[in-house]
């Protein structure tokens, strides 16, 4: 079966326990393993403000991993995360081939930025 | 941008340049909230390509990480006014 690379941001609740949340990742990294996917990265956020009110929370403990899988498993991970209560949200995006090329440059630190405010300024005060 | 020489506005308007093109952007991503966050006004809301320069290919993008970000609550859906 095809596998594909994927990404995936969730939201646990911020409510619980510590050792609560290490279970929760532990549980979606389960999924994707039982569904023929391989986690390649996993980045934890930590608890982080959300710009607004989500179910009555202002904090979320974000989650933010990279995954290879085959498009059957997809259906699978939503449903289950879909179901838990203690996932508040999550975004899954099925990554192109300019998404990689943005995930490899992200990798080596290679990321460009937009030019700064200041230096516009500048710009603007030449003419 | 204007051709006509006797153009009032000649010489007061800069050409605007697409800052993503400048920077050789691959990719907008929606967890670069810092980047995002200069093309949104402080209403929250997504600031249109007139103002921004931005071209048409990477505004398209832009949108689209931006409600992504908005999604997951990194971004304001509507950000609140104190007067």
């Amino acid at each position: 079966m095809k596998k594909y690379f994927y990404e995936l941001t969730y939201i646990i609740n911020p409510v619980l326990e510590e050792d609560q949340f290490k279970e929760a990742v532990d549980k979606v990294n389960k999924l994707i393993d039982d569904n023929d996917g391989e986690v390649v990265e996993i980045d934890e956020w930590g608890v982080r403000k959300l710009a607004y009110e989500m179910d009555g929370k202002r904090n979320g403990y974000f989650v933010n991993l990279y995954f290879e899988a085959p498009a059957s498993a997809i259906e699978v991970i939503e449903r289950n995360m879909r179901i838990s209560d203690e996932i508040m949200r999550y975004l899954t995006l099925k990554y192109d081939s300019k998404m990689l090329k943005h995930y490899e440059l992200k990798k080596k630190g290679e990321l460009p930025s937009v030019i700064d405010d200041v230096e516009e300024e500048s710009e603007e005060s030449e003419d | 941008m204007i051709k006509n020489p006797s153009h009032p506005k000649k010489g007061h308007l800069k050409t605007k340049e697409c800052r993503f093109t400048k920077a050789g952007f691959v990719y907008i991503d929606y967890k670069n909230v810092d980047t995002l966050e200069r093309f949104v006004n402080d209403q929250g809301k997504i600031l249109p390509r007139r103002v921004t320069g931005t071209s048409a290919k990477f505004q398209r993008q832009l949108n689209k990480a931006i409600r992504r970000a908005r999604f997951l609550g990194l971004l304001p859906y509507v950000a609140e006014n104190i007067r």
